[in-house]
């Protein structure tokens, strides 16, 4: 019997039933009996192909989840002894993966690939055994509120497990997902989620819009959110994952313009040197107006479409400059080159100004800007043929260029307008001599702040928090924020504001004093805290968002690097004395939107010397512009001298 | 509400509109004749964070209550409020505290009831509805919750030792509606025709999935003790079901086996030397192999292959299989 004809016979059944009985009380007991005898026919028909996954050895916790051992599930999906599942079964890296087939019979199975983007994995069984591969349902033919049943073959061997409930949304994730609102955990991630006649409609996986690996979206476990893949679709990738070939998200090599992600349209901020869509022809301040036919009037539309693309998918993008309509067919790259920052070697005024431009306010030695003969005072108004009104907006047509381009500055000194060519340099971290003044004298605040030593209290949190505003705060200068995380047990509130008074004083810097949540020892989860209270400090004092940083001492340290990492959204970056982030966490990538900075200091006997290093080398391997202080011998916090250097080093952040 | 109007649309598309409407008129008539059925329970808890109240009940027209043993019960004053809102006062008949059922008494008569020996049992994927007094919501005379969902698996709960941390150990109906809540143990797993056929059991993590596992006790294990307690015979703990140490159990040592050693909480059993004629030996074992299963069950660390060997009596046969390479071995070690 073909599929449609199943279908009629199917609703007309339902039809029937529906006319025959609905007046009457008993008949609706027969729909639900119907229907009950259809959820058990749909899970008896699709189990043939549902196989149960044991592992052995490996860890136990993943990303600070703890993740069961219990047995997981599969589906088959080639008859040649390919098993599909979730990549959440196999977070623990096992020594071993055993598949028993729903006649009972065990064997031995090989990781063949994984799909990074999909978080599926794929295995490889030798059996002797027929292995029947399901029917698939596609996409275009699921409906909102039809029945889905979710099955996996973990509790039982002899007879899988299923869970029912209702399709919720056709696509989801990125448009990577399907959602449904059955019961999904690990008890069936790796299963498949069928239809009412045993069509598998997808692979039971979880899934989180955010977060990343294998077990992102597992703390949504039966809460009446579960993802599906849908496989009708996926199903020609599949010779890829055979052919021991990894599936990996597809990256364009763009930057978006911040803003509004629901309104805003999509423009190019910055193309990645040897990306797809440098590649491609595409350039900075190109407006994307379609992807694959699909238009794009946001930006949050522009993630949609690119979403479920992987890595060697071909793309058609169509983008406006200015007028022009541009055509580009790019292929999706699984890996672009570090970003590196460009720098002209500047460090704009903070005044606004009644004229547009940005006036300098000091030259870094032996900058680009400095070869070109540029001067403190100058103003700049034009980058190559951009006008620039601020600060913010030379930073911003500055991302368009990479380091060893050309580019053409346009600036006025007095009253004569003059132009310099330069070659733009990589993004500097030095430190800097004495600087001269941000701004002017300031007219007097409107109202006065409250400065000194303030009690920072967060609601439902337990840390103790105290902020340094100094004496000489005015609302009108955009300030630096350092988050001072002290040794745990040696936090005496008094020594500390002491010793920051006068950084804080000289450098327009406002200090945070954070306490971990319980008295001995930082933990991950203090990271939520700190971050609520440096949203409460810029909330009320006018903090520039380029220059905030957490530092520490070590163990500090290392909790000033867990917190940056945590939070890169909002900290631009760690100064670490004698302290290296812990050995397995993730580097932050270099990013057009946003500069990360790195102050790491250590002696020259320091038993951490060679964990630093090694992080200094593979920060720099990513484009992130470090300098190493010279602490001297022994080990050591940093002295009156250095902190007051590092205050204006805090200072020159916003150098260009 | 969400949820309710998503439901509201499930039922249209499948069935079509008329069916919504009467089907939702058949469950409300077999909900209206359960609940009175159901009764809330009362007694000790309120401090850190233990709920003083749980559900129940009446499996006769004079006033017995089946529930489960909790330290709700572990009170010198236990109340039951019925669903018409009487509140009376119970007497703790007796406890089974390896099934941990309780039974109590209420002094009242003409109680509608759930008759134990017509206690159904139900297929895998049957829709089921479950009654309880979930976080104590219902007051008075409002009568209990209603779930509705399907029989997820039937499964025993001593299919792994450890896993689940109850001392029940027999069948359960796994249930994909959120039924075990706080409040809801002792609450009653119907067909959806209201026959009674289960016990909401308490709340209860799966150790290895470490998730929370919804399920009831099926009446059919529970009708015995049921009638045991009623006749004054309450069980003592019986250690009988419980996993039994041999004095004399198998070892490692005496097996002729040596593991790698066991550094992580999760070494996986690798051999690392096998004793000549020893029963490993003899066995044919060599170093390298992996241990997965011992008679049947699978050992995913060193330390749990070690506790598994201690549960089997040295006179036992011991049947291992391991993986060589890419082949899984079985042997026999050991026996008579």
């Amino acid at each position: 019997m073909n599929m449609l004809s199943q279908r009629t016979t199917w609703l007309a059944s339902a039809a029937l039933i529906v006319l025959a009985c609905a007046p009457v009380a008993c008949g609706a007991d027969d729909v639900g009996a119907e229907e009950e005898a259809a959820f058990k026919a749909a899970a008896l028909s699709v189990a043939p192909s549902v196989v149960r996954i044991e592992t052995v050895g490996g860890t136990e916790k993943v990303d600070d989840v703890l993740v069961g051992t219990g047995p997981t599930t599969g589906l088959i999906v080639d008859a040649d002894g390919y098993i599909l599942s979730s990549a959440f079964n196999f977070a623990q890296k096992p020594t071993s993966i055993l598949v028993t087939l729903p006649s009972g019979q065990r064997t031995a199975a090989k990781i063949v690939a994984r799909d990074d983007s999909r978080m599926m994995v794929l295995l490889k069984i030798e059996s002797e055994e027929k292995l029947p591969v399901p029917t698939f349902g596609s996409r275009d033919e699921m409906a909102v509120g039809q029945w889905t049943i979710a099955v996996g073959r973990t509790f039982d061997q002899a007879l899988p497990n299923l869970s029912v409930g209702v399709l919720s949304a056709k696509s989801r994730v990125w448009g990577k997902a399907i959602q449904c609102d059955a019961k999904i955990s690990p008890a069936n991630y790796g299963g498949p989620l069928v239809d009412i006649r045993g069509r598998v409609l997808g692979i039971l996986v979880p899934l989180s819009p955010q977060g990343q690996g294998e077990v992102a979206g597992a703390e949504w476990y039966d809460s009446g959110i579960g993802f599906a893949i849908p496989l009708a679709e996926w199903l020609p990738r599949l010779e890829t994952l055979k052919q021991g070939g990894d599936l990996q998200p597809g990256l364009m090599g763009v930057s978006l313009k911040k803003g509004d992600m629901n309104a805003d349209p999509a423009v190019l901020v910055a193309c990645a040197a040897n990306g797809p869509a440098a590649k491609a022809g595409l350039k900075p301040q190109d407006k994307i107006i379609e992807v694959d036919g699909t238009q794009i009037t946001r930006q949050v539309e522009f993630r949609h479409a690119l979403g479920p693309k992987y890595a060697g998918d071909v793309v058609r993008v169509v983008a406006l400059r200015g007028e022009e309509r541009i055509e580009a067919e790019l292929e999706l790259a699984a890996e672009l080159a570090p970003y590196a920052h460009p720098f002209i070697g500047i460090l704009p005024r903070r005044d606004i100004g009644d004229q547009p431009g940005v006036v300098v306010r000091y030259i870094f030695a032996a900058s680009p800007a400095a070869e070109a003969g540029l001067q403190a005072g100058d103003r700049i108004t034009k980058l190559v043929d951009l006008e620039v009104a601020d600060a913010a907006a030379l930073a911003e047509a500055l991302a368009a260029h990479a380091p060893g381009a050309k580019v053409s500055l346009t600036y006025t000194r007095g009253e004569e307008t003059r132009s310099a060519e330069l070659t733009l340099a990589k993004l500097s971290a030095a430190m800097v001599p004495e600087l001269p003044p941000a701004h002017g004298e300031l007219p007097p605040p409107e109202a006065q702040a409250n400065v000194g030593v303030l009690d920072i209290k967060i609601p439902e949190e337990q840390n103790e928090c105290a902020a340094l505003v100094p004496e000489n705060y005015h609302p009108g200068a955009p300030h630096a924020l350092l988050v001072v995380l002290a040794t745990p047990g040696n936090y005496d509130r008094d020594q500390l504001v002491e010793r920051y008074r006068k950084l804080c004083h000289e450098h327009e810097t406002i200090v945070l004093l954070p306490r971990p949540a319980d008295a001995k020892r930082w933990d991950v989860a203090d990271a939520a805290f700190i971050r609520k209270a440096i949203e409460d400090v810029a909330a009320h004092y006018n903090i520039d968002r380029g220059r905030i940083l957490t530092s520490g001492y070590q163990v500090g340290g290392a909790m000033a690097f867990v917190t940056a990492f945590a939070e890169p959204e909002l900290i631009r970056g760690v100064v670490a004395i004698e302290a290296a982030p812990p050995a397995r966490a993730p580097l932050p990538e270099s990013d057009p939107a946003r500069r990360w900075w790195f102050y790491l200091g250590a002696a020259q006997k320091s038993k951490t010397l060679g964990a630093i290093r090694k992080v200094a080398e593979r920060l720099e391997e990513l484009e992130h512009p470090v300098v190493y202080p010279e602490l001297g011998e022994s080990s050591r916090d940093l002295n009156a001298d250095e902190l007051d250097g590092l205050g204006r080093w805090l200072d020159s952040l916003d150098r260009l | 509400m969400s949820m309710r109007t998503l439901y509201a649309c499930v039922l249209v598309t499948a069935c079509g509109l008329g069916a919504n409407i009467s089907q939702a008129a058949s469950y409300a008539d077999t909900i209206a004749t359960v609940q009175p059925k159901l009764v809330k329970i009362y007694g000790a808890g309120g401090i850190r964070g233990l709920e003083a109240y749980q559900s129940g009940l009446l499996i006769s027209a004079d006033g017995y209550v089946l529930t489960v043993w909790s330290y709700v019960l572990d009170s010198d004053v236990i109340t039951v409020t019925l669903d018409d809102g009487r509140k009376l006062s119970a007497e703790l008949v007796g406890a089974d505290p390896r099934l941990e059922i309780a039974v109590l008494k209420l002094k009242a008569t003409e109680l509608p009831f759930f008759n134990l020996d017509a206690a159904i049992g139900v297929d895998v994927g049957a829709r089921v509805l479950a009654f309880s007094n979930m976080f104590g919501v219902a007051t008075g005379n409002e009568p209990s919750s209603v779930l509705h969902g399907v029989v997820s698996a039937k499964t025993e709960l001593t299919a792994r030792r450890g896993v689940f941390r109850t001392t029940y150990r027999g069948p359960v109906y796994v249930l994909d509606a959120m039924t075990n809540n706080p409040g809801a143990a002792g609450g009653a797993l119907t067909d959806r025709q209201g026959r009674l056929t289960g016990l909401l059991g308490k709340e209860l993590r799966n150790a290895q999935s470490n998730v929370w596992l919804n399920y009831a006790l099926p009446i059919e294990e529970l009708v015995a003790a049921v009638e045991d307690i009623k006749a004054g015979k309450t069980r003592p703990r019986s250690a009988a079901d419980d996993v039994k140490r041999p004095v004399d159990a198998h070892s490692l040592a005496e097996l002729g086996l040596a593991l790698v050693p066991d550094v992580l909480p999760k070494t996986p059993p690798f051999i690392d030397r096998v004793v000549r004629d020893s029963p490993a030996g003899k066995a044919g074992l060599r170093p390298d192999d992996l241990v997965l299963f011992v008679n049947g069950r699978i050992v995913n660390s060193c330390r749990m292959l070690a506790d598994e060997l201690a549960t089997l009596d040295r006179l036992e046969e011991v049947r291992l299989i391991v993986q060589r390479e890419n082949d899984l071995v079985e042997v026999v070690l050991g026996g008579p």
